[in-house]
């Protein structure tokens, strides 16, 4: 049984305004690295909030390890947008556990959860400062470690390193792949660059635009054990995925 | 974690131990100028009193306005006055501006509740408070009681409103983090809603700081047996600009002192935010 599946989600945000999503369907198996890749206009982030359960769909259904969850957050879909969404007024540990103390975690007992990740995230010595002294690339460390210490089923990530720089983006990209391999977990992963989907899933599903709609499902097996991103690019098999994708992109009209 | 290190992200951002140093000699000047042009205004006020070219019996002099402070501080009249009107204020600044944030806030709860009290709100933010001032004396005599219904009354709908506007000005992506986490909308309120709000809860009080001040000075020219208020309206029906000015003197410190404390508070409450 899937951890996580989708089953012919449609929506439209009002009754007879466009269809945004169409008969949207996609599973995530325990341990597997999904991406959903897509153009600008593909309905990315409604299908990532309709999943995450902060907006209804209009039709369909999402299960999670086999109930239904449409339409309600659950604390075991943990997510990680683009944004950090850090809280300014804490401090950095006090960010890190507040997954924890949310779901009822004594303060003292969140904290000590917290600490214990910072040196496995390189962010030991920031524990006590606030979000503003941290750069971006530690920001987004910081919310990636606030969602992992719950330890959510699921983790929903929204072009969570678009921000930031190329050779960051590789380096976090590479951490969050050993991360989730080291710790069995399922990601969900929307972006729209295709070079991000090859390299970090396990599978791909390709949306066209208006109305976001699934065009193709690749299953993606790179012959190389390595979690570094730039070492993944070089595997022989990466351009024919590239193009794989980008051919089913372009069956679609692409919104510029 | 990778032992990949091909981007280091880990920028610590230093203050600039050069442009700290200018900053510093730049305040140094300001204030000792600043301290300068008080004392010249107050020395040239002094010997002009001296001199005769300026009219003492209008306009006093530096030496004369210090003299009553220090008589009614022998007396035991200025600590009497001062105390009044502190007491006056800080129990009407409690209850109008931090009673009027806490409402400000909860109203986010409801957005119809909000929508639907914003008119009588602005009814009530449109009244003077000279003109409700003599109503209060009726109601609550012209004990402490008034006093300090007037103080509250000057504070409560600014506290209110910008709170409110500041608590509707939450940000969503925060709010809704909570909920992923299985928060509630109380724990949305205490660990987003609350916090958020505070650099306007904090601005809302800085202003209020005035406001008090005047509505208690208010209070006490409509009636009062005590109170800083009462000393500037003696001095004025009795002639007496040197105790007018020693009052409005005890004003200014006053503001200043209150000004403080709440700035007290805005570092505490907003320590994260530099």
């Amino acid at each position: 049984m899937s951890v996580l599946d989708i089953t012919r989600v449609s929506k439209r945000y009002t009754q007879d305004g466009p269809e945004v999503l169409k008969d949207i369907s996609f599973r995530a198996e325990k341990n597997e690295f999904v991406t959903i890749v897509g153009p600008s206009g593909c309905g990315k982030s409604t299908l990532f909030n309709i999943v995450a359960g902060l907006l209804p769909p209009t039709q369909g259904e999402v299960r999670l390890d086999g109930e239904v969850v449409t339409g309600t957050t659950t604390p075991h879909i943990g997510y990680v947008l683009q944004k950090d969404l850090l809280f300014p007024w804490l401090t950095v540990l006090d960010n890190v556990g507040l997954g924890l103390e949310i779901q009822g975690m004594r303060r003292r007992d969140a904290r000590e959860r917290a600490r214990s990740i910072f040196a496995a995230y390189n962010l030991e010595g920031y524990e006590d400062k606030y979000p503003s002294a941290l750069s971006g690339g530690m920001r987004q460390r910081a919310a990636l470690m606030r969602t992992l210490v719950t330890d959510p089923d699921v983790i929903l990530m929204d072009e969570a390193y678009k921000a930031l720089d190329y050779p960051l983006k590789i380096q976090l990209e590479s951490e969050l792949l050993q991360t989730v391999r080291e710790r069995g977990k399922t990601v969900v992963f929307v972006t729209h660059d295709i070079e991000e989907a090859v390299t970090l899933s396990d599978r791909v599903y390709v949306l066209k635009a208006r109305p976001g709609e699934v065009v193709a499902e690749i299953p993606i097996a790179l012959t190389t054990d390595t979690t570094r991103i730039d070492q993944r690019r070089l595997a022989p098999e990466f351009n024919d995925y590239y193009e794989a994708i980008w051919t089913s992109i372009g069956r679609a009209p692409i919104a510029a | 974690m990778t032992t990949l290190d091909i981007a280091d992200d880990r920028v610590v951002r230093a203050p600039s131990t050069a442009t700290g140093r200018r900053a510093t000699t730049y305040r140094t000047l300001l204030i000792t100028l600043q301290a300068a042009i008080a004392i010249a205004l107050l020395a040239t006020w002094e010997i002009g009193a001296s001199t005769g070219a300026v009219n003492t019996f209008l306009f006093s002099s530096p030496s004369r306005v210090g003299q009553v402070l220090v008589e009614r501080w022998q007396s035991g009249d200025l600590l009497l006055d001062v105390g009044t009107t502190a007491l006056e204020v800080a129990l009407g600044f409690v209850i109008g501006a931090v009673g009027g944030s806490a409402i400000g806030l909860l109203l986010w709860y409801s957005k119809f509740v909000a929508d639907l009290s914003a008119p009588f709100i602005a009814a009530i933010g449109s009244i003077p408070v000279l003109a409700i001032a003599p109503m209060t004396i009726i109601w609550f005599g012209t004990g402490l009681e008034s006093k300090i219904v007037i103080v509250a009354f000057s504070c409560v709908v600014v506290s209110l409103t910008t709170s409110y506007r500041g608590a509707r000005m939450a940000d969503q992506d925060l709010l809704n983090l909570v909920r992923s986490f299985g928060g509630n909308r109380g724990t949305a309120f205490r660990r987003v809603v609350v916090p958020a709000s505070m650099t306007w809860v904090v601005q809302a009080l800085k202003l209020n700081v005035g406001f008090a001040i005047v509505g208690a000075i208010v209070g006490e020219y409509i009636s009062s047996n005590a109170g800083i208020g009462h000393m500037i309206l003696l001095g004025s029906s009795n002639f007496s600009v040197n105790i007018v000015l020693a009052g409005l003197a005890l004003v200014m410190v006053m503001v200043l002192a209150f000004t403080l404390i709440v700035s007290g508070i805005e570092r505490i409450l907003l320590r994260w935010e530099k």
